[in-house]
């Protein structure tokens, strides 16, 4: 789904060919002369709302900022109390997917907007796509946690948002604690009163690396450049537009040799194409047939067939058709390869002071 | 980016703000986080008198005063500390030892921190209202200081640190400051170093005073604090039985007596589901190896038996149970199993090899086992229970002594610590094992001791020695005792209080003139013939009557009630202490007094000759006693005689005296017949509870001789007239406050309560009792006559009277019309209003009654349902304690009276028991146990005996036989006996034979 026509670019279709071409060229060269896997720098902060039980909030240097807010409630999972005592089974730990709440409000749309809703569905589908995530709210057979995901887009959407609330989305998620169990079994829960014992919903620890939320990524490609972080510019004439969802899983087995640097066990939790914005772009007219230039006017029919085979050099052309799957296959390489953007990511956010 | 976060590096005032954040479980089972901000201060006071800063920088309150500063100037040295000190207690030495703080012999000049006080209240509600009180109290000179608001002691919890560490930091850091701040007072005023009072950190925990220690702060344990006070040893054994037993144990680890307590969430979980029960603990009086539990899920209360099934629990505990399976059901015990008996020459300090159930404790119960096993076919066996939990401790303060045989290897002479047995005066609650140096001072005492825990590894639970009240037997002791055990506030007015009465005292005086606000809207009935009718020696003066014959026939009858509500206003100290106090408690000897003596026997008293307040409910009646109409006025009266009932039944009864009063009294009394009539026929019960009294020489109050009372036409007169007035008030009130007013009802009593005294009445004497309403009962009740035996008939009132449900004051917003009925007096709604002097409900009822007449307005305090359900709750309790210790007061006088004495008298038996069975005598109002090896001589074979349960027959061989049957008539030896168990002088029966005399 692309976002709405009010977030679109107003560039004329010779901006957008010259866009286009400096971002198709090797290597490319972005209009804020990023290198092509280079990030916007960010400021990000967490445990900004004391009242909730994780927050964070995230800028970039463009001025859009993002505000999200974690509230956990405890629910009634429906089963009865059964004076059991058979303590074999601890996976019985299940997790439902409406556990989960995840609520997003940009300035300016309304919240039954498709755009918000998309971005809510799309959060939603990366965190619940390994199935691990509930499980972290199971309380007991009768009780479970409700997560109720409070995203808030501060500013004025001026890039496609995704990214920004994803990672504001994923240092909540790290920063977010839940009181203290100190009741046992099935009975009805009791918590610790004291705030500072209460527990971690991602539990760390500092040696091996630990399961954290899922973060989403937007890749864009211009022909065979591969581009992350768009801006929105540079979204204006993708002609891929790729939001991968990455999880990190705790790996319990670090091969101890060589690598003295953590390496991450990255998974691939969602990929989702999105229909880049290019495509609702007006498109350029070639020379040839713009009376203006000395060409002659086509007819409607003939404008719409020569449009399609016109592959004259800086003549706009608002991408057709789909991404080529080797064109995702390697987004998807770039995302996930060893020291790729992902790893980069999480490094830079596991930089964050959590509090 | 700025951060969004509070920046506190700009702000000024960041060190002032800092914030707290927890977890709050909400009653409905939500989990909030909470986030509060603090606000410190630095104003907050020191409250020592030595210091001038605080003082300048005190808060003043609107009109610009001052709390007055508490702390000494010279507080009291000790040894260690010449030169004065000021005490800091932790929690735990306030939870282990409150009552040494309420010493008056040392513990002055006590700083209470904020810290410490919310840990108390969060672990023990009643020790947090004591340590209120005595904050309150001017003259021990408690401070409780804010240290958590007041910037310089406040603590912010580190990292990892647990909340108890980072609370005996706060406490040790306000120490650390005190200290430092007394310094700077002391000598910035010029004065010496070495006069600076120490500032003293008390506390029982190891590690703190290491770590006071390692700080410079001046810190003791409680053990080493009071071993340097005058008269260290007695208030050493005040010092709750400590931690350093504990610790020995845990490195013994010893194997646990009884199973451990559920956790309070298992408890929780077990009771809302419905697999687990929440009740109340009662003891049974006849067999400690019983107790029932009475829960809401079932009518009847569920049996449990044996020590390890109570699990530790005392009379009147909160606790939780678990239903056991059915194959251990019982039926209820026939047999008295006192712990007396079985548990004779336990050896106190001895702790190895304890078991909870002691052979001589198995064989019982397995005697027991056997006979259901016997009669299990009949299908009698009753739900038994376990107790896995206890919510709510109800432990109190215990009158008892010390158990002699338990001192056997005791130097009574020697200062070491010993470890003795105290048998308390309430046979419900189990022996108490108190640690002592003056065991020898103590002995033959009645002594006060509490209750500090019960582990599941001690077979009984360890207390601490309070205060003496003096020699077992003695009057003042006994009567202290006997007022404490049933919780009687028996201390003396405090000034708040008397400040609260009119100020002219004895000299006050209805207003001459009429202008006067005290008689707006009251009625001048001082003109009427009015007298009043009370017991012998009667003081507080409630009620006056009056009767004139109307032109049209018909009778003008008043009752006059005192004004007390007009002496007592709601919501001042006096309207709060009689509320607390909640009734006048009758001794035999004394009386303790709901309202200050001057109100109580002079100003509210209608005494006669002199003019008073009254509040007066004014009938027309017609000469067929029905009610014309009736009315409520606030009036002055002025009473012209106070009759005793029998001067009152003389003057009737003398056809010589026609004056006015003597004829209105007639006039009463025809219509009070005519009134009891109608009752009757409503189904009114005339119940029965043994009622004697005791004569006592007036000088000391020595009994002399016991008289049942007897009962008098003009007892009836005045209690138709008692009973009339607080129907027609009660019917008033409620009309006008259909929520709020006070009531009073009487519950009609399951019919099951029934069962066990019909079924013996049918096969016994072949009588039926019909108990499906208050108006069969009765009629059924006055069939129940056996011509040879004219004490019968009361005897199976007494025994009725016993399986009613007690009744109750409420507030009517709580229950529905159709349950406000009391069943005893058939009456459909009925209040208290006619003794405000001595009943707190009836000064309620006074204060609604005015408001209803629109004489004055309804207070707010009597206006709020919720304050007045807990006033209800309060004075329902207070009143049956007063009817307890009225109770016990006589029965010690009787024992009094007897001693010496050996008496032949008639009695019956009430019920019977397979080892035993209990006998009423009418002539003292007295029961008493005769147990089967009370009918042979000591060291004789008990007899073998064998009880029918179905006809109630107990048949003895061998020794002596004999066969006892319910309701039979027997002949006792009654001689006084003291009760080793509980040290109370008894009655003690001795069977002669069987039948008349």
């Amino acid at each position: 789904m692309a976002p709405s026509a009010t977030q679109q670019v107003l560039l004329s279709p010779a901006e957008l060919s010259y866009l286009h071409t400096s971002l198709s060229l090797t290597p490319p060269i972005r209009p804020d002369g990023r290198a092509p896997s280079q990030f916007r720098p960010l400021i990000a902060e967490t445990g900004i709302l004391p009242g909730t039980n994780g927050s964070a909030r995230i800028c970039f240097a463009d001025g859009t900022e993002a505000i999200v807010g974690i509230k956990a409630e405890m629910e009634k999972s429906g089963t009865g109390y059964q004076q059991s005592n058979n303590l074999e089974e601890e996976d019985a730990r299940q997790g439902s997917n409406d556990w989960l709440e995840v609520t997003v409000e940009v300035p300016g749309l309304r919240d039954d907007d498709s755009m918000p809703i998309f971005l809510a569905a799309m959060l939603t589908e990366a965190l619940l796509a390994d199935g691990e995530f509930t499980k972290r709210l199971w309380i007991n057979r009768r009780f479970h946690w409700k997560l109720y995901l409070d995203i808030l887009l501060l500013s004025q959407a001026l890039s496609y948002p995704l990214p920004l609330l994803s990672l504001t989305t994923h240092l909540a998620l790290l920063s977010t604690r839940l009181p203290k169990l100190t009741s046992e079994l099935d009975e009805d829960p009791l918590f610790d009163d004291d705030w500072e014992a209460s527990v971690y919903l991602y539990p760390r620890n500092s040696q091996a690396s630990h399961t954290r939320p899922p973060v989403t990524l937007l890749v864009m490609a211009v022909k065979n450049n591969i581009i992350f972080d768009p801006s929105k510019e540079e979204l204006a004439v993708a002609e891929v537009v790729l939001a991968v969802s990455v999880g990190e899983r705790a790996s319990g087995e670090v091969d101890m040799e060589v690598d003295s640097k953590k390496t991450r066990d990255l998974r691939l939790l969602a990929v989702r194409t999105i229909d880049p914005p290019s495509r609702l772009t007006p498109p350029g007219i070639p020379n040839a047939l713009n009376t203006a230039t000395g060409g002659t006017a086509p007819t409607i029919e003939q404008a719409a067939s020569q449009r399609e085979i016109t592959q004259e050099e800086g003549v706009w052309q608002p991408p057709r058709g789909g991404a080529k799957r080797k064109l995702i296959a390697a987004l998807i390489q770039k995302v996930l390869e060893h020291g790729g953007v992902a790893e980069e990511v999480l490094d830079g956010l596991d930089g964050v002071e959590l509090g | 980016m700025t951060s969004l976060k509070r920046s506190l590096a700009s702000d000024p005032y960041a060190s002032n703000i800092s914030s707290k954040v927890y977890v709050r479980t909400t009653k409905s089972g939500k989990v909030q986080k909470i986030v509060r901000e603090l606000y410190l201060r630095q104003d907050i006071p020191c409250s020592s008198r030595l210091c001038s800063s605080c003082l300048a920088t005190a808060p003043r309150d609107a009109s610009g005063t001052l709390t007055p500063f508490v702390l000494s100037e010279k507080p009291a040295g000790t040894k260690a500390y010449p030169q004065g000190h000021y005490l800091v207690p932790d929690t735990n030495a306030l939870l282990t030892a409150l009552d040494l703080f309420e010493q008056t012999s040392a513990f002055y000049d006590v700083v209470v921190l904020q810290t410490v006080l919310e840990e108390l209240k969060n672990r023990s509600l009643p020790l947090y209202n004591r340590l209120i009180g005595l904050t309150k109290s001017e003259e021990k000179r408690f401070y409780v200081f804010f240290n958590d608001f007041r910037l310089e002691t406040y603590v912010v919890r580190d990292e990892g640190e647990s909340i108890n560490d980072r609370n005996d930091r706060a406490v040790r850091r306000a120490v650390k400051w005190y200290d430092e701040h007394l310094l700077q007072a002391v000598t910035s005023a010029g004065g010496k170093k070495n006069k600076v009072p120490a500032v003293v950190m008390l506390t029982d925990d190891k590690d703190n005073l290491k770590k006071a220690k390692r700080d410079g702060i001046e810190a003791r344990s409680l053990n080493d604090y009071v071993s340097g006070l005058d008269n260290a040893e007695r208030l050493l054994d005040m010092v709750a039985a400590a931690d350093e037993k504990r610790e020995i144990r845990n490195s013994k680890t010893t194997q646990n007596l009884f199973p451990e307590h559920y956790s309070v969430s298992k408890m929780q979980t077990g009771v809302k589901s419905g697999a687990l029960h929440q009740g109340t603990f009662y003891m049974s009086p006849y067999n400690y190896l019983e107790a029932t539990v009475s829960t809401r899920a079932f009518d009847k209360p569920l049996i449990i038996v044996g020590k390890e099934n109570m699990n530790r629990a005392v009379d009147g505990d909160q606790v939780v149970i678990e239903i056991l399976p059915k194959s251990q059901w019982k039926e209820p015990s026939t047999k008295i199993i006192e712990e007396e008996t079985i548990n004779k020459n336990e050896n106190a300090d001895a702790e190895d090899g304890e078991a909870v159930v002691t052979e001589r404790e198995r064989r019982a119960l397995r005697e027991e086992v056997k006979k259901v096993h016997s009669t299990v076919g009949e299908g009698r066996a009753q739900p038994t229970a376990k107790i896995v939990g206890i919510i709510k401790r109800m432990w109190r303060q215990y009158v008892g002594h010390v158990d002699e045989s338990s001192m056997s290897q005791v130097d009574r002479q020697s200062r070491k610590q010993h470890t003795v047995f105290v048998l308390t005066m309430d046979k419900k609650i189990p022996k108490i094992r108190i640690k002592t140096r003056q065991a020898g001072e103590i002995s033959g005492k009645r002594i006060v001791v509490a209750i500090d825990s019960w582990n599941a590894d001690e077979r009984y639970p360890t207390g601490h020695f309070i205060r003496s009240l003096g020699e077992v037997e003695t009057k003042g002791a006994e009567t202290e005792a006997l007022l404490l055990e049933h919780d009687v506030q028996y201390r003396p007015f405090p000034k708040a209080v008397l400040d609260c009465l009119p100020v002219e005292g004895h000299e006050w005086i209805v207003p001459v003139s009429k202008e006067d606000p005290g008689w707006r809207d009251r009625r001048d009935l001082r003109g009427l013939e009015i007298c009043s009718i009370d017991p012998i020696g009667c003081q507080d003066i409630d009620d006056a009557l009056h009767a004139r014959p109307l032109p049209n026939g018909n009778f003008e009858v008043g009752v006059h009630i005192a004004d007390v509500s007009h002496f007592v206003k709601p919501n001042n100290a006096m309207d709060a202490e009689a509320s607390i106090r909640g009734t006048t408690v009758y001794l035999v000897d004394k009386r303790i007094d709901m309202l200050p003596m001057l109100l109580g026997t002079d100003l509210c008293s209608l005494k006669p000759y002199v003019e008073r307040y009254a509040f007066s409910a004014i009938w027309e009646i017609t000469p067929d006693a029905d009610i014309v109409k009736s009315e409520f006025t606030k009036s002055v009266i002025k009473s012209r005689e106070a009759f005793s009932y029998e001067q009152a039944q003389l003057r009737i009864d003398d056809p010589t005296q026609q004056d006015d009063l003597t004829n209105a009294i007639r006039t009463l009394l025809m219509l009070s017949k005519k009134f009891k009539q109608k009752r009757m026929d409503a189904g009114a019960l005339s119940l029965s509870s043994p009622e004697v009294r005791v004569e006592t020489e007036s000088e000391t109050s020595d009994p002399i001789d016991i008289k049942t009372k007897k009962h008098l036409d003009t007892m009836s007169l005045v209690e138709e007239f008692m009973l009339l007035a607080n129907i027609s008030v009660a019917a008033k009130i409620y009309s006008a406050f259909p929520q709020i007013a006070m009531l009073r009802r009487h519950p009609s009593p399951p019919k099951t309560n029934f069962d066990d005294l019909s079924q013996q009445l049918k096969i016994k004497k072949g009588m039926e009792l019909k108990v499906s309403s208050s108006k069969e009962l009765a009629d059924s009740l006055d069939q129940c006559v056996d011509p040879n035996e004219p004490f019968f008939n009361t005897l199976v009132r007494i025994m009725a009277t016993r399986c009613m449900r007690p009744a109750e004051y409420f507030c009517s917003g709580t229950e529905a019309y159709s349950e406000f009925r009391h069943y005893g007096l058939a009456s459909e709604i009925y209040t208290h209003f006619t003794s405000p002097i001595r009943r707190y409900a009836d000064l309620v009822a006074h204060r609604q009654l005015a408001a209803a007449i629109e004489y004055e307005t309804l207070d707010p305090a009597v206006r709020s349902k919720s304050k007045l359900e807990l006033v209800c709750k309060n004075i329902n309790v207070r009143h049956r304690n007063a009817q307890f210790a009225g109770r016990a007061s006589i029965e010690y006088y009787v024992g009094q009276a007897l001693k010496g004495k050996v008496v032949e008298e008639e009695g019956f038996v009430m019920k019977a028991f397979s080892n035993g069975f209990v006998v009423y005598v009418p002539k003292f109002g007295v029961e008493s146990l005769i147990r089967l090896r009370d009918l042979v001589g000591d060291g004789e074979e008990e007899p073998e005996s064998e009880f029918d349960a179905e006809n109630f027959v107990l048949r003895t061989r061998g020794k002596r036989v004999l066969e006892v049957g319910l309701f039979d008539k027997v002949v006792v030896r009654i001689s006084d006996v003291k009760e080793e168990f509980t040290g109370k002088r008894k009655v003690k029966f001795e069977l002669v034979k069987v039948g008349g005399k």
